[in-house]
């Protein structure tokens, strides 16, 4: 099942971009820096929350 | 330290803080030069946004003559004013809540601190941002990191957690942050409760307490006849915060516990540890006192002599003053704590950082000096005295004022349990106490003992002193 986007929404204009972040974030978590692993898995985190919380309320063939 | 203690440090990564992360090893490899140029450069920027978001400080700036966009470090520490509680208190009072320091809108307050109030002069109230939220975990988990903290350890923290304070958001904030698996237990539990937690877990590798209450925990255990090193073989760091201790006290701590002892020094005005131990621990090898590193990059330390707020040399003791570089929510600039600490420039350090340091195990208050029959005397002086030895559990102290009108000072103390019940023995013991805070303070004080259970259990700081001599001055 596909979600729908529509950029023009800003809802999920929103969720595009925390979706973007969301993957930054993960590759931020690849760091072997021991002292901002933990940091970045708790930014990692919340933008995960704040993607879900924002992702499109209808889905294709909805 | 025992042979079983230093092997087990050795063998754990948590020992080599600058080899796990290159971020720490880079601020630790930078020349003195290097990390005044950074602190700097967030000085000016932080001076900059308050000029424009603070009247409080805007004033200062104006009163100090100089351009946040050209200041140098020399230039405003010889010219920014001094802050201190008295100023916090009446700009508080004169714009509520926060003040006029407040620098950021009120509506992007996400979480107010206040200090404990145990001054009795008034709370601070500090408003955070969001991005100050971060920044106490940050100064939090910065600490614990260097001291062996690592993702993944089970902690036990002993202070208690939510409320108003600091120390009550910033270390769950921290804990959270660095991806310890973290047990709020401070405030919530008995000390019996938290043993039961502790063995029922079994694996705890952190325990963050106050001094105090560490001795506390140390005591309950010994007293239920649990060896800590044996009950917790995995401990790998006793982290205390919040009050000075003898240094027999601590070799004592690392031999029951098998472990390093490690130390911070934090407060509401640094939002969070201004400086801790590193893997080395508030204990050399050698025995002596340890230093705790300060965080420069993100607090800009002076250590001043409170009488002509100078500058003191490296070896000496001073009051502690604070300027926030990254906090942007009622940041603190050039405030004087009122803390007395030992100062350690980074070149008589021996570490090869550019950190400058504090002793660690001897942070007094210059404001909780006793004036006694024209003798200086420090609580911490006295809890130097008393800890020393294994044989005093705990103890209490008054001031007060005859009936002849003599400043006296009764010292009411409660045995460790494995002090024979021998009224020979204990009636010897006393006396050793009794010259023991002689030599530490050149005041005659009266000990008496007590049943342990006459005596207050501190959960977080101890409040051993009553100062009761205008009690006496009654007509």
């Amino acid at each position: 099942m596909r979600a729908v986007q529509d950029p023009s929404d800003p809802a999920d204009h929103d969720h595009v971009i925390l979706a973007r972040m969301l993957a930054d974030a993960e590759r931020l978590c690849g760091t072997r820096d021991a002292l901002m692993v933990g940091q970045y898995k708790h930014l990692h985190g919340r933008i995960a929350a704040l993607v879900e919380i924002t992702r499109p309320t209808q889905e294709a063939g909805a | 330290m025992s042979v079983d203690a230093q092997s087990r440090i050795a063998t754990t990564g948590p020992d080599r803080p600058f080899a796990e992360s290159a971020r720490l090893a880079r601020l630790a490899a930078m020349t003195r030069g290097e990390l005044e140029a950074l602190q700097l450069r967030k000085l000016r920027r932080q001076l900059a946004r308050l000029q424009r978001s603070s009247t409080y400080y805007a004033r200062r700036i104006e009163q100090a003559r100089i351009d946040p966009e050209t200041v140098t470090l020399d230039a405003f520490r010889d010219a920014f004013p001094f802050s201190n509680k008295t100023d916090f208190l009446a700009d508080q009072t004169g714009h509520p809540p926060f003040g006029q320091r407040l620098g950021i809108p009120r509506e992007e307050v996400a979480l107010v601190n206040m200090t404990g109030g145990t001054s009795g002069q008034g709370q601070e109230i500090y408003g955070r941002s969001q991005r100050d939220i971060h920044t106490q975990g940050y100064l939090h988990a910065l600490p614990w990191y260097m001291a062996g903290l690592r993702p993944g350890d089970i902690a036990f923290n002993c202070v208690p957690a939510g409320g108003l304070t600091t120390g009550g958001w910033g270390p769950g904030e921290g804990l959270r942050i660095i991806g310890a698996t973290a047990f709020h237990v401070g405030g919530t539990l008995s000390t019996d409760a938290k043993i039961d937690l502790m063995q029922r877990i079994g694996e705890v590798n952190f325990i963050y307490a106050s001094t105090n209450y560490l001795h506390t925990l140390t005591e309950a255990l010994l007293r239920r006849g649990l060896e800590p090193k044996r009950a917790f073989p995995t401990m790998r760091t006793l982290f205390i915060a919040a009050e000075g201790y003898p240094l027999e006290w601590a070799q004592r701590i690392q031999a029951l516990w098998g472990c390093r002892l490690q130390e911070g020094y934090g407060s509401t005005q640094c939002a969070g540890f201004g400086a801790s131990t590193c893997a080395d621990g508030a204990v050399t090898d050698s025995g002596g006192r340890g230093l705790m590193h300060l965080f420069e990059w993100e607090t800009l330390f002076e250590v001043v002599d409170p009488a002509t707020l100078r500058p003191v040399a490296s070896g000496e003791v001073g009051e502690l003053v604070v300027t926030n570089l990254s906090i942007e929510g009622s940041p603190v600039i050039r405030f004087r704590t009122g803390d007395a600490a030992r100062f350690v420039a980074c070149r008589d350090t021996g570490f090869g950082r550019p950190w400058h340091a504090i002793e660690c195990g001897t942070i007094g208050r210059f404001d909780d000096m006793m004036k006694i029959r024209g003798n200086n005397v420090w609580p911490s002086a006295v809890d130097a005295a008393i800890f020393a030895g294994r044989d005093i559990a705990e103890y209490v102290g008054r001031v007060y004022t005859s009936e002849e009108g003599k400043t006296e000072v009764e010292v009411r103390v409660a045995f460790a349990d494995h002090v024979p019940a021998d009224p020979a023995v204990r009636q010897r013991l006393l006396e050793d106490v009794r010259a023991a805070i002689k030599n530490k303070t050149n005041v005659w004080m009266t000990v008496v003992a007590v049943e342990r259970s006459e005596l207050p259990e501190f959960t977080y700081k101890a409040r051993r002193w009553k100062d009761e001599r205008q009690k006496g001055y009654r007509l």
